[in-house]
């Protein structure tokens, strides 16, 4: 064996290099998660809704410059629900309630009765959340 | 090849990783919408509506042509490390689905989806047993297939073959034709669900059950469906996954004692030895995100917080895709022959169809979550 | 004259490469290469909890030193059979053709003898007789299984 002996020179160690990566995965997730936690509830300056799906607002509670409770109404829209009865696809149209996920403060309202959206384009309200809490 | 310790280990990770980083923000910031409103044969988004093509699948397919265009077949020695990176990537992927669920949610479809998995798993094995034996296949590699062809493919492969003493060389072949295999119906099963209008539910149900290599169950209903939320494919197939996940020590478990049967080594052979030495550790993780979601406590449903933590997670997992593409080899694949696919074939489309059809009659159009 | 050998189940390229050896008086020498490819092979496997991976690993790794021995021990007799001299090297890399064409262009070799299809490690799905005609600037014999 003149050349090389593999099992000294370290070169079939490659064989051993990812036993631990499942904890590394979890570690990263631990890293991941904590850090969009700490973002959404610290340090992001404001909250911009945009609508959930396409749809139509139907009306609009919140009002600029006031104060907002967890679970008030923000506005109200009508979407397209696609639903399954025996076996048949139903659509019906349906009014689905906003409300505010945490305590907050709105800072301006885009929205307007009536409006036509778009899921996730057009800005709807802009909110200032209390810190330490998820938006 | 040598092995690279701290510091020169994760500058080596850079350029590879900054290759894939790269390549998906280009496809999700300008690709994507470009096929979006780019008009092909008079239809304004041909790419996405007759194609069905996503940043997922346009993920994957940019990975096998790095692999296998511009690389020639070799991820080169500067980009290897980075590239090996895609196994965290879709770990961690995996690992926060596990927020897509409640404890309840999982309790309801679980029961589905162990039942309909563990008959398919064990159906399966079954059948390559039969049909190994009479195309007369080695009996290591009948229990090779088996666990192939049964629960999770390639993982499958691995975690059997040390036990039933396979052959690393046919257990490279076993590999290719599975992944073949699964490559083929990642491609195919959106086409087939668009068609039959499958719901997402039906969509994750039949591709956990169907899709030979769980590698590409979850590219597949990512796929189907791009959408990181409760409720699509990608949730309901995930399910079906961790079962099947979970099961592979079960498996290796079965076919080991099959193969040992009446020998006297057999006897070392205990289920908790085999548990501890293959369970996958990460699902844990998955399970821990599932109890903090249960508990609140990554934000409400709607909330712009999980909004946010979904679309890091499709980073995540598009990066993965990326690396999961770069690894396929074609020409390996179609060096893929003998009776491993022969079995792996009569297996692998026996499941496929049959499970598609039991999903059609007996799984209800909306999941009761 | 030299001879290289590259080695894999073969014994019909072993009795090719020695009577070659021994027609021509030539110098022979083997080359073994120990497929490290396993990791990378299976790298884009995630579902795997680490450690049945390593294990896999492990076993395969025992295996290639387990042919290795016995192509080893396989030569031996046949080239003390023949009445040959022939030095035997090592070799570990990640492609099997790599390590041959490495050995081809440090060694000075004349004649480079291997099996068709070569079957080393993960040469199986491959087409390592491509890869090394590319690269080798010396004669090569490609024997038939």
């Amino acid at each position: 064996m003149a050349q090389s002996d593999p099992k000294k020179c370290g070169k079939m160690t490659v064989f051993r290099s990812d036993r631990h990566e499942d904890v590394a995965a979890m570690v990263f997730v631990t890293l991941v998660v904590v850090t969009v936690l700490v973002y959404m509830a610290y340090i992001v300056p404001t909250i911009t809704l945009k609508a959930p799906s396409d749809g139509k607002i139907v009306s609009v509670a919140a009002v600029a410059d006031t104060e907002v409770k967890k679970g008030d109404l923000l506005y109200t829209i009508e979407v397209k629900e696609k639903k399954y009865k025996d076996g048949k696809l139903e659509e019906k149209l349906v009014v689905k309630e906003i409300h505010a996920k945490t305590n907050g403060k709105v800072l301006s309202v885009s929205a307007k009765e009536g409006d036509e959206v778009k899921k996730d384009k057009q800005a709807l309200l802009v909110l200032d959340h209390e810190k330490g809490t998820l938006p | 090849m040598e092995e690279k310790q701290g510091v020169a280990k994760v500058v080596s990770i850079i350029p590879g990783l900054a290759v894939m980083v790269l390549t998906l923000y280009v496809l999700r910031i300008f690709v994507e919408p470009w096929m979006t409103d780019a008009v092909v044969f008079g239809q304004k988004g041909w790419f996405v509506k007759v194609l069905h093509l996503n940043y997922i699948l346009l993920a994957i397919i940019t990975g096998m042509l790095y692999r296998n265009v511009l690389f020639g077949g070799k991820i080169p020695e500067w980009a290897e490390e980075g590239f090996r990176t895609t196994r965290l990537f879709i770990k961690s992927g995996v690992i926060m689905l596990g927020s897509l669920y409640t404890i309840q949610s999982l309790a309801k479809v679980g029961g589905i989806a162990i039942g309909l998995i563990m008959t398919f798993v064990f159906g399966t094995i079954l059948f390559v047993m039969w049909f190994g034996k009479r195309v007369g296949m080695e009996r290591s590699m009948i229990g090779v297939m088996g666990a192939a062809a049964g629960v999770c493919g390639v993982s499958a492969c691995i975690a059997t073959s040390p036990a039933v003493r396979a052959k690393p060389a046919d257990v490279a072949l076993a590999i290719a034709t599975v992944l073949g295999f699964g490559i083929m119906t990642m491609f195919i099963s959106p086409f087939i669900g668009h068609a039959l209008q499958l719901t997402d539910y039906q969509f994750g149900a039949w591709v956990g059950t169907g899709i030979l290599n769980s590698g590409q169950v979850l590219a597949t209903c990512l796929a189907y469906n791009p959408t990181i939320a409760p409720g699509t494919a990608v949730a309901y197939g995930e399910i079906w996954n961790v079962v099947r996940v979970i099961s592979i020590p079960f498996v290796v478990f079965f076919i080991t004692m099959w193969y040992w049967r009446a020998e006297a080594e057999a006897e070392c052979i205990t289920l908790g030895g085999i548990i501890k030495d293959k369970f996958p550790v990460f699902v844990i993780g998955f399970f821990g995100m599932t109890a903090l979601s249960s508990l609140g406590m990554l934000g409400a449903e709607g909330s712009s917080t999980l909004k946010l933590m979904r679309e890091v997670m499709s980073w995540i997992f598009g990066l993965g895709l990326i690396g999961q593409g770069a690894y396929i080899d074609i020409r390996e694949i179609k060096a893929a022959g003998g009776k491993p696919l022969q079995v792996g074939l009569a297996a692998g489309v026996l499941k496929y169809v049959i499970a598609l059809i039991v999903i059609m009659l007996f799984v209800s159009k909306e999941a009761s979550f | 004259m030299r001879i290289l050998l590259a080695l894999d189940d073969s014994t019909r390229s072993m009795d090719e490469a020695l009577r070659l050896a021994h027609d021509r008086g030539a110098e022979l020498s083997a080359l073994f290469v120990l497929d490290t490819g396993w990791s990378v092979y299976t790298g884009h496997d995630f579902l795997l909890g680490s450690h049945a991976r390593g294990t896999f690993l492990d076993y395969a790794r025992d295996d290639e030193l387990a042919q290795e021995k016995a192509t080893a021990a396989e030569l031996q007799n046949r080239a003390q059979a023949a009445g040959v001299d022939c030095q035997l090297k090592t070799a570990a890399a990640g492609r099997v053709p790599e390590a041959i064409l490495a050995e081809l262009k440090t060694g000075g070799y004349d004649l480079l003898v291997m099996s068709h299809p070569f079957r080393r490690g993960l040469e199986v799905m491959r087409d390592a007789a491509t890869q090394v005609l590319k690269g080798a600037d010396c004669d090569v014999l490609l024997v038939k299984r």
